[in-house]
């Protein structure tokens, strides 16, 4: 297994993985999704709500807010020694807000929420909760604990874990007319004249849609499209939970993990 | 009602830039500029802003209008 072109930008990852087989591809992206666990808000305590939306939307709405998380201070509940519903500091990370709109509508945001370890907060300061007009009044405890993506979404550290095969573009130049309709079709822009010879750049875009082959006046195209069964371009995009270098590692530690139990398990079972 | 917090279907926070895109969009930006320099690129997500209609707005007028009335009492 090889990793190769890694392109990173903000909360977003894009890699090649070569020499793996696709069920190995899609283990890694199933557990990027289901597995790494994140902060999200649980329980949540309404002390007092006049707002127009009921508690539970409220709560729900606070739940979806995507949380900085701190996997080396914090525990999954079920794994945690306090064995307490309520959960202890190193299971639970709690916020509180308190919010009333005075003399105008006054919209209330994720920046709030005032957590008690500064470390676990909102992603982004200006996610909408909801909007109170005046006289309204929101007062409100919110617990957050780590989960993972397989009980609820809002434990998901990524809105997007997608892998593809690498395509492969080849032209046979000595068919090709070079009439240039191809280039004008690709939705990627994937193909170029050069020298009135068609040539390939940036093959990793190409999303075989074949547009190119269609529009293609010759029979048989000169332009073929395939793929490599062993190379999966990745790409991976992170919520904000946690940096998404630390996710897709993450992810890999726990199938490492996984697999190591198994191997136990065939042993003790021998 | 309000902005979701979320894409419905891939996850991505999309109410934080709902203001932006509310604003920009009534001064008479092309939505579909507004949306890219936002950054949300998958038609996903970009449905959540454009099918969006903000009724909360709406229904705070009556919560105002019988806090008013209350008051007036």
């Amino acid at each position: 297994m090889e990793i190769s072109t890694v392109k990173r930008e903000g909360n977003t990852i894009r890699f090649m993985v070569s020499g793996v087989t696709p069920a190995f591809a899609n283990a890694l992206r199933r557990t990027v999704i289901a597995e790494v666990p994140t902060m999200a808000i649980d329980d949540v305590m309404i002390i007092e709500n006049t707002s127009v939306l009921f508690d539970e939307f409220l709560a729900h709405r606070l739940g979806l807010i995507p949380l900085t998380t701190d996997l080396d201070a914090y525990t999954l509940p079920e794994n945690c020694e306090c064995r307490s519903e309520l959960g202890c500091n190193r299971c639970r990370a709690s916020f509180t807000m308190e919010v009333e709109a005075t003399d105008r509508t006054t919209t209330v945001y994720s920046g709030d929420l005032r957590p008690d370890n500064p470390a676990i907060k909102p992603v982004g300061e200006k996610i909408p909760v909801v909007k109170l007009a005046p006289g309204q009044k929101l007062r409100l405890e919110a617990y957050a604990k780590l989960g993972r993506g397989q009980e609820h979404a809002k434990w998901q550290p990524v809105s997007a874990c997608t892998h593809k095969y690498l395509p492969t573009v080849s032209v046979d130049v000595s068919k090709c007319d070079g009439c240039g309709d191809c280039v004008k079709f690709c939705p990627k822009c994937i193909l170029e004249l050069k020298n009135d010879k068609l040539t390939v750049r940036n093959v990793e875009e190409c999303t075989l849609c074949t547009e190119c082959v269609r529009h293609c006046a010759k029979r048989p195209c000169p332009i073929k499209l395939d793929w490599s069964e062993e190379d999966f371009i990745f790409y991976v995009e992170s919520t904000g939970a946690l940096p998404v270098t630390q996710i897709v590692e993450q992810a890999a530690k726990q199938i490492g993990e996984k697999a190591s139990e198994l191997s136990q398990l065939i042993k003790r079972a021998k | 009602m309000i902005i979701p917090i979320r894409c419905f279907t891939c996850g991505k926070v999309v109410a934080d830039k709902w203001e932006e895109f509310s604003n920009r969009v009534k001064n008479g930006e092309a939505p579909k500029k507004v949306l890219d320099e936002l950054g949300v690129s998958r038609y996903c997500c970009r449905r959540m802003f454009i099918s969006h209609v903000d009724i909360i707005d709406d229904i705070l007028k009556y919560s105002e209008a019988t806090t008013k009335k209350s008051q007036e009492v």
